[in-house]
């Protein structure tokens, strides 16, 4: 019981390396589900690290981050002013920007016979190469399934991808920091690249050869069928994806549901193209070149012509969202494994960085292709931007059949100020304001589609107090309710 | 050989009294295109020989096979008429030169978006009739759509070569048939009079209509005989020409006119002795090759043939003699330019319907006279697709001022607003075209009165645009079409090559432009929707796209899909309760069916937002019965702040209740889009606020909470208010001989449809069946309907109303509730309906 518990958690590895480093604060982040262990995870390290050294080391435990808890709870850790995080269970491995990171997968198990069976038999029906990706928590079986397959380096039929590593340690330049760290196996021949693609996503990292294609390969995924295989559905949606699920021990092959969400986020970029306000939700504070992120976007829609907000917040709900209907679309920027929203439930549609770049950067067209990382986006960006020629033509809306001038207010861009913009649009409405509307209060029409948040109020039938002129007198003391929401008192 | 140059009609088209802008209007295969033929022919862009087989104006390939219009096509005509027979004409000319702008309309009723285009920048119809089949539903229908745009409309009477070769008819029986088609038409005019336009009704004796023949190129007016027989009986023109019509007999025998039929057997009615008679006899004789009588019969009428068309025989010969005798361009232009307006006369009372600016203004003014020097007013009415791959001519109408290659215009489309920038542009005319039957002529510019198309400006035009210059910043935009079909029949199409997607888009792009009806969207679920009017319209839309819009890139389309609507049959069983996220906030709603006939009148746009409130709640007093002040507490309609559901406030002293009728009315825009059901659009229901609880402060009861909350609200009380499907119904119009009829109805039974006319046609073996048809079943009606009647039977389906589904899709196993879990899953959602207990709390 005590080995188990110490394998599934890494005590041993996890207290060699914070040896290694001599840190002497560290953070333990858990997501909800593990919490229960935590204080275990905690006595066991700390009588680990009391053997190994003299030094107190001292453990803080994390839990309830505000954004997702696949991501390193960076500003959580520095209120501790640690030097390390060590992360536990489900993660996206999005690197950090301030701290080093540790982590630990978790082992959940898994029948390598039966997998490895189930693997050579479907590989024996297809005459395509087989790349085989999977959940992070089956990594610590993937050297006994290479072994089963009895698999050499340089198969061409069977690959396997690797795990990125298991620490992340951010670089002094930020810039820099957004490019992935190297796998542990590769560090030293990071030119090796210029003979093959290398492929990297949700923490998994692989090449293919020079002179193939990722969408000749078919794509094997062991494990659930979480957010990071929907990214690998989403992303390579070209490709022949099969997925071995370990609890069920069974083979899916059926992703008609995946794909449908490709299509939806289709939907999602010609919905967003109509958007005149558009809301930056900022979902999280740790994974690097969030901020280069957000600085992008914001161009991004200024230069549309559009209006933005910033808005700070972790795990948007409906009801979070709905605080800010003026808004027409969200882009939420975070980590690759929680942007993808199913915004059925919400008001507005919530897209990513790459769907806003889809939909805001005129002559950029959905061609399937679909990028996660932030480091990718940026890079598609700067690629296409070269070959972007202003065209004329106005933009036809699928939601409006016909053409839309998307206002440019590219002069006003330009001169920088972020603020001319700002009060600009003031000034603007409140020239309205003071026009005269007509005492049709009761018209039930919403004037156009408002093009900036003032707008957007000057529209609302309420705008605040209302002050009854006539009525001076103060109000009489009434007795309110009381009791809970649930039923009050009088109730 | 065309018997004038482009430097010829610009001449004339300054001459803004001499000019016709017409179109030819009637039910499917009643003979436009043939007719148009002779009318091309006289131009000279076809040799006459061919005419009436050619269908010069049936440019597609498909339109050539399958033998009828699908797009409406614009020629340019020029004729010079003689002083001879303009010497009766009394209204302002210019030298006897004309201009006819003709533009030949699709008569089957999926295109019927067409001809509402093409009355829109014409001034005249030609109303064409097949004398045997009479006036059908698609010709009631373009001649109300003619007038209401105030459109002067003249009738011919078509096909006269089945009476006397197929029929063989004699003259009294014709003449009974003919006067009855002319009544009809005349009863559907009178239905339709306004003042200004005047008296529309055709008659005869007026020279307002003719009769022809498109196929042998023939046709004439009265007025052809009465000038032939004038002369002999010594009486004017006009007098002779009353003889010929109505009551008027005449006895050779006694040389006598007499007010009814004396009993005589040589007596007989004028238009029987002096016009159908000798007609029927230089047939006959042609027909059985009695040249010996021939010539000589012809002489006497003065028609003289040409050597070698004395050499034809039989069909020919009576083709070539009677085009000479009384070709039909003659009788048929004479009626246009006679009786049909100028634009000069039409836009003075036009310019009401036409322009939604004040009408004292300006533009009004240049409008109103047809001001060549006013500001420019250009009305563009559709997009013809050009040679050139992708690009199109925006064609349309100049009603004042003057356009010119080079020029510098404002584009202001249908969603502009004047004094606001949305859908305005300013662009430069590169070309302006005219079209001279097949070819397309280059003109420096194109003064008001005229048809034109114009290059360089398809980028910013997606359906219609009105043009001025751009410096004239005050003109208001040119009143929007209606049209008279919906595109109810949809289809979803995807690429079969996942990267042929940029090529979709671009094609229904360009698809959304070509045709004034089809409607290109996108579902939620990310595929490309294609809507039409109907199984044809859509059919041909798709090859369009495939074969013209995306190069021939292969696309995959769905079965057809039919939206459907939700509502509720009954009042909400009790009043439902939804609690906000945080709990602090209640709304109580019910929801209730709308009074009959409000639907309606809010889809007509009698009832909307944009009312004066105090109007509004007259007419839902008046009419539906409601109380006055209830009419002002309506909070919204929607969806789309305009759609056929309302939210009212019935709550009574509640607190803070303004500061959430804002996020109130978003919830119900959302809810009402997407209904519980199957996220269909609601329809016809109003939801009550009964009551609400709300936190008191402020930061408690923001958006956040409401919104959703009243979403949820508005599903529980739907759904507890007997929830029901709406499905679309065509009104089916079917003409078929009696024996057919057997066929007809077991179709009819089949495809759930029911017979709720029917009717023989006075004088015909033909039955009139007017029947209601879901839409659903439509598809594969009109070849199933063909296969049972061999051929017979031709149906017109054109959208009538929504109807309600008896069956409850609540309840498990029924009809509705099949189809609303085939709807979820169509559309990638959870196959169970989201029950209840998700959207009502308890307290």
């Amino acid at each position: 019981m005590e080995l188990e518990f110490e394998s599934k958690y890494e005590i041993n590895r996890t207290a060699e390396f914070i040896i290694s480093k001599s840190f002497t604060r560290i953070a333990l982040q858990f997501p909800d589900e593990l919490l229960k262990d935590s204080t275990k995870v905690v006595s066991a390290l700390k009588s680990k690290t009391r053997l190994l050294t003299d030094r107190e080391v001292r453990f803080f435990v994390m839990a309830d981050t505000t954004y997702g808890s696949c991501c390193i709870d960076e500003v959580g850790a520095l209120h501790i002013d640690s030097e390390c995080v060590v992360h536990y269970g489900q993660t996206c491995l999005s690197p950090t920007s301030v701290l080093p990171a540790f982590f630990v997968f978790g082992k959940a198990s898994i029948n390598v016979s039966s997998c490895v069976k189930h693997l050579i038999d479907y590989a024996s029906k297809s005459d395509k190469p087989i790349m085989i990706l999977y959940g992070l928590e089956y990594a610590h079986v993937i050297p006994q399934i290479r072994e089963e397959l009895g698999l050499s380096k340089t198969d061409s039929q069977l690959s396997v991808a690797n795990v990125l590593c298991s620490f992340i340690s951010p670089s002094k330049d930020p810039r820099e920091s957004m490019e992935h760290p190297r796998p542990y196996s590769e560090s030293d021949s990071s030119d090796s690249l210029s003979s093959s693609r290398s492929y990297r996503l949700g923490g998994l990292t692989w090449d293919l050869p020079e002179g193939s294609k990722i969408e000749d390969y078919l794509l094997f995924w062991i494990g659930s069928d979480s957010s990071a295989f929907a990214n690998v559905v989403l992303t390579f949606n070209g490709c022949d994806i099969v997925r071995y699920d370990a609890e069920e021990d069974s083979l899916v092959t059926e992703f008609y549901q995946q794909r449908r969400i490709l299509k939806r986020r289709y939907y999602l970029v010609e919905k967003a193209k109509d958007a005149n306000i558009i809301g930056i939700l900022v979902g999280t504070l740790g994974v690097a070149g969030y901020l280069h992120m957000i600085h992008h976007m914001q161009a991004l829609i200024s230069a549309a012509g559009k209006k933005s907000y910033i808005l700070a917040m972790g795990r948007p709900n409906p009801a979070k969202l709905a605080n800010f209907p003026e808004c027409d679309v969200f882009i939420y920027i975070s980590c690759a494994q929680t942007a993808l929203l199913d915004s059925k439930e919400f008001m507005s549609p919530v897209i990513t960085p790459f769907e806003a770049n889809l939909a805001f950067s005129r002559g950029s067209e959905w061609t399937g292709a679909y990028l996660m990382h932030f480091q990718d986006v940026i890079n598609s960006v700067k690629s296409e931007s070269e070959a972007h020629i202003g065209s004329e033509e106005p933009r036809f809306s699928f939601f409006q059949g016909g053409y839309v001038e998307d206002h440019k207010t590219n002069d006003q861009a330009k001169n920088g100020e972020e603020d001319t913009g700002e009060t600009m649009t003031l000034v603007q409405a409140a020239e309205k304001a003071l026009q005269l509307r007509g005492n049709d209060h009761n018209s039930l029409t919403k004037q156009t589609a408002a093009k900036s948040g003032p707008e957007y109020f000057l529209n609302r039938v309420y705008r605040g107090l209302e002050i009854n002129s006539e009525n001076t007198l103060p109000e009489p003391y009434i007795v309110g309710r009381s009791g809970k929401a649930s039923g009050y008192k009088h109730e | 050989m065309v018997k004038f140059t482009a430097d010829e009609l610009r001449r004339i088209m300054d001459y803004k009294h001499n000019i016709r802008n017409m179109s030819v209007i009637a039910h499917v295969d009643h003979g436009k295109s043939t007719l148009t033929d002779s009318l091309v022919a006289a131009a000279g862009i076809i040799a006459q020989e061919v005419a009436g087989d050619v269908r010069m104006t049936d440019t597609r390939a498909d339109e050539a096979e399958r033998g009828i219009t699908i797009k409406s096509t614009g020629i340019s005509l020029y004729y010079e008429m003689t002083d001879e027979s303009l010497k009766s004409f009394t209204g302002a000319r210019d030298g006897n030169e004309y201009l006819i702008n003709l533009i030949d309309s699709p008569g089957h009723v999926d295109f019927s978006s067409e001809v509402t285009a093409a009355l829109r920048i014409t001034d005249g119809a030609l109303v064409v009739v097949d004398c045997i089949e009479g006036v059908c539903v698609q010709t009631e229908t373009v001649l109300r759509q003619a007038l209401g745009e105030r459109i002067r409309p003249v009738l011919t009477v078509n096909k006269m070569d089945r009476c006397f070769l197929e029929l063989q008819v004699d003259g009294e029986e014709a003449y009974q048939t003919f006067s009855r088609v002319i009544e009809n038409a005349n009863v559907i005019m009178a239905t339709y009079e306004d003042p200004l336009l005047g008296d529309v009704q055709v008659y005869p004796e007026k020279g307002t209509v003719a009769f022809s023949a498109g196929l042998h190129g023939w046709a004439f007016t009265l007025t052809n005989f009465a000038k032939m027989y004038a002369s002999k009986f010594g009486v004017v023109e006009s007098k002779m020409m009353e003889r010929l019509w109505g009551e008027n007999f005449f006895d050779p025998a006694t040389r006598k006119w007499s007010g009814k039929n004396t009993g005589s057997p040589t007596c007989k009615r004028g238009f029987v002795q002096f016009c159908y008679e000798p007609i029927k006899q230089i047939i006959a004789t042609c027909m059985n090759d009695q040249k010996d009588k021939l010539w000589p019969m012809l002489a006497k009428l003065g028609v003289s043939m040409k050597n070698d068309e004395k050499e034809l025989m039989g069909k020919p010969l009576m083709k070539r003699v009677m085009q000479t005798w009384l070709p039909a361009s003659t009788a048929l232009l004479e009626m246009m330019i006679f009786h049909l307006p100028s634009p000069h006369t039409a836009q003075r009372y036009r310019v009401e319907n036409l322009y939604e600016g004040p009408l004292d203004d300006q533009y009004a003014n240049a409008i109103r006279n047809c001001d060549p020097n006013g500001p420019l007013m250009l009305y563009v009415s559709k997009m013809i697709p050009a040679s050139d791959k992708g690009r199109f001519f925006a064609f349309g109408r100049v009603f004042a001022g003057k356009v010119s290659t080079g020029m510098k215009v404002r584009i202001m489309g249908p969603n502009y607003i004047p004094g606001e920038k949305k859908d305005l542009y300013t662009k430069s005319v590169q070309r302006t075209v005219i079209w001279m039957g097949k070819r397309q002529e280059t003109v420096e510019d194109v003064p008001c009165g005229n048809t034109v198309a114009m290059v360089g400006l398809d980028q910013f035009i997606t359906k219609n645009a009105t043009l001025t210059n751009e410096k004239e910043v005050d003109a208001h935009p040119i009143r929007a079409m209606k049209f008279s079909v919906s595109p109810v029949v949809r289809v979803a199409v995807q690429c079969k090559v996942a990267s042929d997607l940029p090529k979709l888009v671009e094609g229904l792009k360009r698809l959304a432009k070509s045709d004034p009806m089809v409607v290109c969207t996108m579902e939620e679920s990310g595929e490309h929707i294609v809507a039409g009017a109907g199984e044809l319209h859509l059919e041909i839309c798709l090859k369009d796209l495939q074969d013209d819009f995306m190069g021939g890139a292969e696309i995959i389309k769905s079965d057809p899909v039919v939206s459907f609507r939700e509502t509720v049959c009954d009042r909400s069983t009790r009043t439902v309760m939804s609690k906000s996220p945080n709990k602090h906030n209640r709304l109580y709603m019910e929801a209730r069916p709308m009074e009959e006939g409000l639907a309606e009148a809010i889809d007509d746009g009698r009832i909307g937002p944009r009312d004066d409130p105090k109007i509004r709640s007259k007419i839902l007093a008046e009419e539906f019965g409601w109380d006055k002040d209830l009419a002002k507490k309506i909070w919204a309609f929607g969806p789309e702040t305009t759609g056929p559901n309302m939210v009212v406030d019935m709550c009574k002293g509640v607190q803070y209740l303004n500061e959430i009728k804002d996020s109130v009315v978003a919830g119900f825009q959302w809810a009402s889009k997407e209904g519980p059901l199957a996220e269909e659009n609601m329809r016809g229901i109003c939801f009550e606020v009964c009551d609400v609880v709300l936190h008191s402060d402020a930061i408690h009861r923001g958006g956040g909470q409401v919104i959703p909350t009243a979403r949820r609200v508005i599903y529980a009380s739907q759904i507890t208010a007997k929830p029901r499907l709406l499905e679309p119904v065509y009104m089916v119009e079917i003409q078929a001989p009696e024996g057919a009829l057997g066929g007809i109805y077991s179709v009819l039974n089949q495809k759930r449809g029911h017979v709720f006319e029917e009717m023989q046609r006075p004088g015909t073996p033909l039955y009139n069946i007017k029947a209601y048809l879901p839409v659903v079943e439509s598809f594969g009606f009109s070849s199933q309907l063909r296969a049972a009647t061999s051929g017979q039977a031709f149906p017109q389906c054109v959208f009538d109303h929504w109807e309600m589904m008896s069956s409850d899709p609540l309840e498990p196993g029924t009809q509705a509730s099949v189809l609303v879990a085939d709807i979820r899953k169509r559309k990638g959602l959870k196959e169970a309906m989201t029950p209840l207990s998700e959207f009502e709390d308890k307290l």
